[in-house]
């Protein structure tokens, strides 16, 4: 028959299987934590499944808590909690247990407020005092801190949250990283001209490219660069039956300026201004 | 007037007594780290700037893992231990924390936790190798 290997390990740790997800990582975490608490009690060894569901047990607590002060403070009109939702929160978690009945009414209490008389903060500052102190087996790299920031995800590695705007909530997410954006949106100098701007000098080149790529001598329906001038004169045709005013040079000629200046004359007064 | 300022003394009391205890929250440290437990605040939607809520967190569940795993460890000793022919092979006995005692520790705390039933092909299957040898 063969032998059962013993499946009872010593703190054992998935050597196989290194975290892949965020997820993984906080749980492998999490049970380092709870197995260095057990060891604190007075065990030797643990049971793979068994620490694996103390510490399934564990984030359920801590997200369960978490859940009840922020649900406390939603019903209060605000978005950050405070000690108040924290203790209440505990005291809805600590309903199975003893703990939360002795002061469990003076939390509620409208004359007082007081939070030490509660069972549970007294518990908790009698396991401050006398319980042994046991730090995290390996110290995480803690990065810096800014001062309006408080929830720094250990899912963001490497996110800097400086809330320069003060409007902006904290609990929004930041903003994306302003080199996404800020090329676009900054506009050119104005010292030069709109022609010789970037976009139109790509767009130049661009199209000179495709040019030269598509056949050639087919119009382009681009007016050429250089091209014959065109001039032309306004002039009035005061053409009178069948005869007309530019038989006679003579007056034609001084009509003609007559004419140009009263037309001139005129546009100047509707428009303001001649094209020349 | 007496009874008013007796309660006025006693509330200051008990503020001060509050205001240690945060205090003390920050010198002392909790196994489980402030980042991590962060994470699992943020996670579900808690948001807060205080560093000594978040260190109460901390403290409270260490203090609940610690809670189980000592009502577990009295249920261990609790159990007889196994009958050794041999005196001199008769050992310490080894704490090792299992699904049996952890259930019945946390079903206190309301955490109802069942170990499911397997099917053995013997009847040695799956104990110590000690009493196999037996």
């Amino acid at each position: 028959m063969k032998r059962r290997r013993n499946s009872k390990l010593k703190f054992e740790e998935p050597s196989d299987q290194s975290p892949t997800t965020t997820a993984d990582f906080t749980f492998t975490l999490t049970r380092l934590a709870v197995s260095q608490i057990c060891q604190s009690i007075g065990y030797k060894a643990t049971d793979s499944s068994a620490l694996n569901t103390l510490t399934v047990t564990t984030t359920k607590f801590l997200q369960s808590l978490a859940g009840l002060a922020s649900s406390f403070s939603n019903a209060a009109n605000r978005t950050e909690s405070n000690l108040f939702d924290v203790v209440n929160g505990l005291q809805d978690i600590a309903l199975s247990t003893s703990d939360c009945f002795p002061g469990g009414s003076t939390v509620h209490d409208v004359e007082s407020h007081c939070l030490i008389k509660s069972a549970v903060v007294r518990n908790l500052s009698d396991f401050v005092k006398y319980a042994p102190e046991i730090p995290f087996a390996k110290p995480l790299p803690r990065p810096e801190r800014d001062g309006s920031s408080s929830g720094r995800d250990l899912d963001h590695e490497a996110v800097t949250v400086t809330r320069s705007v003060e409007y902006v909530p904290a609990w929004l997410p930041p903003f994306p990283d302003a080199s996404l954006y800020s090329d676009r949106c900054t506009k050119d100098g104005s010292d030069h001209l709109w022609e010789n701007s970037v976009t139109v000098i790509d767009r130049e080149n661009l199209m000179d490219s495709l040019k030269s790529e598509s056949c050639r001598g087919r119009k382009s329906g681009r007016l050429p660069q250089r091209r014959a001038r065109v001039r032309f004169k306004m002039e009035r045709d005061c053409s009178d039956g069948d005869t007309r005013w530019r038989q006679d040079n003579d007056a034609e000629s001084g009509r003609d300026v007559e004419v140009k200046k009263k037309i001139i004359e005129e546009y100047i007064h509707c428009a303001g201004e001649w094209p020349i | 007037m007496n009874h008013g300022q007796q309660s006025g003394e006693a509330k200051h009391e008990d503020d001060a007594a509050l205001t240690e205890f945060l205090a003390s929250l920050m010198d002392y440290t909790p196994t489980i780290p402030d980042d991590l437990v962060e994470h699992y605040l943020a996670k579900s939607g808690f948001q807060c700037p205080d560093v000594r809520l978040i260190r109460l967190v901390a403290v409270a569940t260490q203090k609940f893992v610690a809670d189980v795993a000592s009502d577990a460890l009295q249920h261990c000793k609790a159990r007889p231990a196994p009958v050794v022919k041999d005196k001199k092979q008769q050992k310490e006995k080894r704490l090792i924390l299992t699904m049996e005692d952890l259930s019945k520790a946390l079903r206190e705390y309301g955490v109802n936790v069942k170990h499911p039933e397997y099917f053995a092909d013997s009847p040695s299957t799956g104990m110590d190798p000690a009493t196999r040898e037996e």
